[in-house]
C-alpha cells in the first residue's frame, strides 16, 4: 500500500515539474500558434543557472530566483527577436526554426558547462510522514505546492487582470485588440516572459531529481510536448490536467511496470489523439 | 525543351557524380554509401514534407523498422539480400495501412508530434518489448548469414557503394514519374489547398494515405540498406533525436523538389563530416545552420542549382536575342 | 471645394497612396481628405479596395508610396495601436467581437487602452447594451455585435471612426436603428464609412468617394447630388 502512496505522491511532483515546463510550450502556441520548441532552454538554462549560483553561494532559493530570471530573460529575447516575427509562416517552419534555436541553445551550454552532467543537492533532506507513516521527502511536497501555487497565479492572471482579458481577446483576434489602442505585442510578451520564468523555475525545480546536463531539455521536450498535446494546445487547464495524469502515468506506471515510465505517455499520447485530434481540452486549429 | 533534357539526364549526372566521388576519394566510399542511402530517406521524408505538407518528427521510426524488419529476416529466416529488401518494404507498406487512418485525419501540428511518439514507442518496442528477438541494445549481428548475390557480390563494401547507386538511379526515375503523374500534382494541390481539393470532388483522404505510404517504404527500404550495410542494427538507429536530420537534409536540399533530396543528403553529410572533424559536437552549427538555410535559401541547395542554371540560360537566350537583331 | 479653409480642418489627408499585398498591387494613386466633424463614405464594388484603404489608415498595412497625415502629422508606419490611440478607430467589416469575453469584458477593454472609463455615452446611445452587459458576446445578435463595436469605439472620445460596411448582413429594422446612432455618433464624431446602403448615405452623407479596381474615381459634394446622384453604378 505504502509504495502506492509514495508513487502517487512523487507522481504529483513530477506532474508539478511537467506543468511549469510545459506552459512556455501551451502559450506560445495559445499566442502566436507557434510551436516553440526552443522553450525547453529556459528549462534547462534554469537548472544550469541554479547549479551554478548554488555552487556559488551556496542558496538554493537564490539559485532558484536567478533560474526563473534567466529563463525570463532567454523568453524576451526570443519572443522579441524571433517569434514575434515568424507567427505567421506556417506551422513547420516555425518548428523547424525554433528547434534550431534549441541546438544552438544545447551548443551553448556544451560550450559553457562542459559535457559532463552536474549533481545539484536537494535543497531540503526532511523527510515527512502523512497517511500514518507513509514517507515521502519534503521537497516533493514543495514542488507540489509550487506548481500549485503557480497555476493559480496564471489563472487569476488570465481571469482577473486587464492583461488577461486582453490576451484571451488578442488570441481571439490580435487585429482587433490592436484596433482598440492596446498594444498586444507587448501583452503577449509579458505572457511569454512568465511563461519562460515559470519553465526556468521548473528547470530550478527539477535540477535537485536529475542530472543536469547538456540533454535534459531534449529528454524534457518530448515529455513537455505530450503534456500540451494531451491537453490540448493552447489550453493553460488542458496542459494542468494533462500534467495530473501523464505524472501518475509515469510514477504509478512505473511502479507496476518499469518501462512504462518512459513509454506510457506516449501511449497515453498516441491513444488520445487518435481517439480526440485536439487533445483534452483543445480547440479545433 | 531544356527542362526535359534536365529532368531525364539530372539522375545520370546525380550518378555519375557519384561515381567521380568515389574514384577521387577511394577512402570516403563508406561516406559516399551513406550518402546514397540517406538520400533515399531524405527522398521519402520530401513526400511527406514537400509533397503533403506534413512535418514527422518521427522518420528514424519507419527508417529502423525496415532495418528491422531486414535485420530479423536475415537472423532468423534467410540470407537472399534482395528477400530483405522486399520485406522491408512491404512491412512498411503494412505499417502504413495501420497507420495511414489515425494519422492521415490529423492536423499538421498534431501529426509532427504523433510522430514523435511513434519513435519512442519503436524504440521501446526494439529495445525492451522484442528483446528476445532484437537482443535489446546489444543489437542484432547478422552479417555471417548474408549470401552472395550473382554477378556482383554486394556483401563487399565496394560493390555494395555500386548496387545502392542502382538503386538510387531506379529510385530518382520513379521519383521524377510520379512527380509529374496525377498523383504528384494532386499531392501537392492538396497541400496548397486541402479544402478545394475536396470540394473539386478529390478524396484528399486517399491521397494524403498513399504519399504517407510512399514515404514510409522508402524509409523502409532505406533502413533496410543501413541494415546490410553495417551487417547489424540496434535501437538507436530509431532514436528521437535523429528525427531533426532528415528533415534539416530535406531543406537544404529544397523541400518538395525531385532532385533536391540526393543535394540535401549530400550537403547534410557532408556538413557534418567536415564538422565533426574538428568539433565533438555539433548542435551548435546544425542550429546555426538550420536557420540561416531557412531565412536565406529556403529554396535549398536545389534552388540554387535551378537559379544558377536560370542565369545562365537566360545569359544564352539574350545573346541569341542580340544575334537575332543584328 | 479645396480652400485654405478646409485644409486647415483636414483630419485626415492621403497623399498618393499605394499600397500591396506582397506583389499584388490593390491601390493606386488614392488621394482623399476627410475634414473635422464630417460623415463621408466610401463606396465601389466587391474587391475594390476599401477595406484595405481602411486598413491602411488604421495602420494594419503599411503603404508602398504615399503618405497619410493625421492632424497633419504623418503616421506613416506607425503601429496601428498608436493610431487607435491618437483617436482613430476602426471597426472590422467581420463584426468580431472578442466572443470569450462578456460585454463588459469588451468594453472594459476599449477603457483599458484609452484610459476613459465613462461608459454613459455608451449606454445612452444602445441602451440595450446596459442589459446584456453580464452576456457573453460571442452569443449577441449580429447587430448587437455592431451596437456592442459601435459602443467599444466612441469610449475615449475618438477624433474619427471608421466603419467598414456595419449594416451589411443586418435585417431592414436593425439597420435603421443603427442609422440613427450614425446620426447620433456624428454629432461628437468624424466618420468615414464603407457602406453599400444607399437610403442611408443619401440621407447622412457630407462627402461621398467612390473606388474601382484600387482607384477613387468620383468625389462628390454636394449633398444635392449625393441625393440624386446614382451610385449604383458603382456598387
Ligand atoms: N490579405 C490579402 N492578400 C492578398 N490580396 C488581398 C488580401 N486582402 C484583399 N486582397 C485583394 O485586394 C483587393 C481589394 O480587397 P478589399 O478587401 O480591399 O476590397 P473591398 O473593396 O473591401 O471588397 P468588399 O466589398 O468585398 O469588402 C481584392 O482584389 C482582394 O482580392
Ligand atoms: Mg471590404
Amino acid at each position: 500500500m505504502e509504495i502506492w502512496i509514495t508513487a502517487i505522491i512523487y507522481g504529483l511532483a513530477t506532474s508539478g515539474i511537467l506543468f511549469l515546463v510545459s506552459l512556455a510550450l501551451s502559450i506560445g502556441y495559445g499566442l502566436m500558434r507557434v510551436v516553440n520548441m526552443e522553450a525547453m532552454l529556459y528549462y534547462s538554462f534554469g537548472a544550469y543557472v541554479t547549479y551554478t549560483i548554488i555552487s556559488v553561494t551556496g542558496s538554493f532559493i537564490l539559485g532558484a530566483l536567478g533560474g526563473m530570471v534567466v529563463g525570463a530573460g532567454l523568453g524576451l529575447i526570443v519572443e522579441t527577436q524571433l517569434l514575434r516575427k515568424i507567427y505567421d509562416r506556417p506551422m513547420m517552419f516555425t518548428m523547424v526554426v525554433t528547434f534550431g534555436v534549441f541546438m544552438i541553445g544545447i551548443g551553448i551550454i556544451q560550450f559553457v558547462w562542459g559535457l559532463e552532467p552536474k549533481p545539484v543537492a536537494s535543497p531540503i533532506s526532511a523527510i515527512v510522514k502523512i497517511f500514518g507513516g507513509v514517507q515521502i521527502p519534503a521537497y516533493r511536497l514543495l514542488i507540489i505546492v509550487v506548481a500549485i501555487a503557480a497555476y493559480i497565479l496564471i489563472q487569476l492572471m488570465m481571469n482577473r487582470t486587464i492583461i488577461g482579458k486582453a490576451l484571451r481577446a488578442g488570441i481571439d483576434n490580435r487585429e482587433n485588440v490592436e484596433g482598440l489602442g492596446v498594444n498586444i505585442n507587448k501583452i503577449f510578451t509579458i505572457t511569454f516572459i512568465v511563461a519562460s520564468a515559470f519553465a526556468g523555475l521548473g528547470g530550478a525545480l527539477n535540477a535537485p531529481l536529475v542530472m543536469v546536463g547538456p540533454y535534459m531539455g531534449f529528454d524534457m521536450l518530448l515529455f513537455a510536448f505530450i503534456t500540451v498535446i494531451l491537453g490540448g494546445l493552447g489550453s493553460i487547464k488542458g496542459t494542468m490536467v494533462a500534467a495530473l495524469i501523464l505524472g501518475q502515468v509515469i510514477n504509478v506506471g512505473g511502479t507496476l511496470w518499469a518501462p512504462l515510465a518512459f513509454v506510457g505517455p506516449f501511449i497515453v499520447m498516441f491513444f488520445t489523439i487518435l481517439i480526440r485530434p485536439t487533445g483534452l481540452f483543445g480547440k479545433e486549429i | 525543351m531544356n527542362k526535359r533534357i534536365l529532368s531525364i539526364l539530372g539522375p545520370v549526372i546525380i550518378i555519375v557524380l557519384m561515381i567521380i566521388f568515389r574514384y577521387i576519394f577511394p577512402n570516403k566510399i563508406t561516406f559516399l554509401t551513406e550518402v546514397v542511402i540517406f538520400s533515399i530517406y531524405v527522398m521519402g521524408n520530401n513526400v511527406l514534407m514537400g509533397y503533403l505538407g506534413y512535418t514527422s518528427f518521427g522518420q528514424p521510426f519507419y527508417l529502423s523498422t525496415g532495418a528491422y524488419s531486414a535485420a530479423i529476416y536475415f537472423a532468423y529466416f534467410g540470407g537472399n539480400i534482395f528477400m530483405a529488401m522486399l520485406v522491408a518494404v512491404i512491412v512498411g507498406f503494412l505499417l502504413s495501412l495501420v497507420l495511414a487512418p489515425g494519422l492521415m485525419r490529423l492536423k499538421s501540428s498534431y501529426f509532427t508530434l504523433i510522430n514523435a511518439a511513434l519513435c519512442a514507442i519503436g524504440v521501446f518496442v526494439f529495445e525492451r518489448l522484442l528483446i528476445d528477438i532484437t537482443n535489446g541494445n546489444d543489437g542484432l549481428w547478422f552479417r555471417g548469414n548474408m549470401t552472395a548475390t550473382p554477378f556482383l557480390d554486394v556483401r563487399y563494401p565496394k560493390n555494395f557503394f555500386f548496387f545502392v547507386l542502382l538503386i538510387l538511379l531506379i529510385a530518382l526515375y520513379l521519383y521524377q514519374k510520379m512527380d509529374k503523374s496525377a498523383l504528384g500534382i494532386s499531392m501537392k494541390a492538396t497541400k496548397a489547398n486541402p479544402e478545394k481539393m475536396t470540394f473539386i470532388g478529390y478524396n484528399v483522404f486517399l491521397i494524403r494515405s498513399i504519399g504517407y505510404s510512399i514515404s514510409i517504404m522508402m524509409s523502409a527500404l532505406a533502413g533496410a540498406l543501413y541494415a546490410i550495410n553495417f551487417g547489424f542494427v540496434n535501437p538507436s538507429l530509431g532514436e528521437n533525436t535523429r528525427a531533426i536530420e532528415v528533415l534539416l537534409a530535406t531543406l537544404i536540399g529544397g523541400v518538395g523538389s525531385v532532385f533536391g533530396p540526393f543535394f540535401g543528403a549530400l550537403g547534410f553529410l557532408g556538413m557534418k563530416d567536415i564538422v565533426s572533424s574538428f568539433m565533438s559536437r555539433w548542435e551548435f552549427v546544425v542550429g546555426i545552420i538550420t536557420i540561416v538555410v531557412l531565412f536565406k535559401f529556403n529554396r535549398g541547395i536545389w534552388g540554387l542549382i535551378q537559379d544558377g542554371a536560370g542565369l545562365l540560360q537566360s545569359r544564352k537566350k539574350r545573346e541569341k536575342t542580340v544575334k537575332v537583331e543584328e | 471645394m479645396s480652400g485654405v479653409d478646409m485644409s486647415q480642418n483636414a483630419l485626415i489627408e492621403v497623399d498618393d497612396l499605394y499600397v500591396n499585398y506582397g506583389k499584388l498591387a490593390v491601390l493606386f494613386d488614392i488621394s482623399l481628405k476627410i475634414n473635422q466633424s464630417e460623415v463621408v463614405f466610401l463606396v465601389g464594388r466587391n474587391g475594390a479596395g476599401k477595406t484595405t484603404l481602411f486598413r491602411t489608415i488604421a495602420g494594419f498595412l503599411h503603404p508602398k508610396e504615399g503618405e497619410i497625415k493625421l492632424k497633419g502629422e504623418s503616421i506613416n508606419g506607425m503601429g496601428a495601436y498608436r493610431i487607435a490611440r491618437k483617436g482613430v478607430k476602426y471597426i472590422h467589416q467581420d463584426k468580431q467581437v472578442f466572443g470569450d469575453l462578456s460585454v463588459k469584458e469588451n468594453l472594459e477593454l476599449s477603457s483599458y487602452a484609452t484610459g476613459d472609463y465613462n461608459w454613459e455615452p455608451v449606454f445612452a446611445m444602445f441602451p440595450k447594451l446596459k442589459i446584456l452587459i453580464d452576456r457573453k458576446a460571442g452569443k449577441l445578435s449580429g447587430g448587437e455585435k455592431q451596437m456592442l463595436l459601435m459602443g467599444m469605439a466612441i469610449i475615449g472620445k475618438p477624433d474619427l471612426v471608421m466603419m467598414d460596411e456595419p449594416t451589411e448582413g443586418l435585417a431592414p429594422h436593425v439597420i435603421q436603428d443603427l442609422a440613427v446612432s450614425f446620426k447620433e455618433i456624428s454629432k461628437t464624431t468624424t466618420l468615414f464609412i464603407v457602406e453599400q446602403n444607399l437610403p442611408i448615405i443619401a440621407d447622412i452623407a457630407d462627402r461621398v468617394y467612390c473606388m474601382k479596381e484600387g482607384k477613387i474615381i468620383v468625389e462628390e459634394g454636394c449633398r444635392e447630388d449625393i441625393q440624386n446622384l446614382c451610385f449604383e453604378q458603382y456598387l
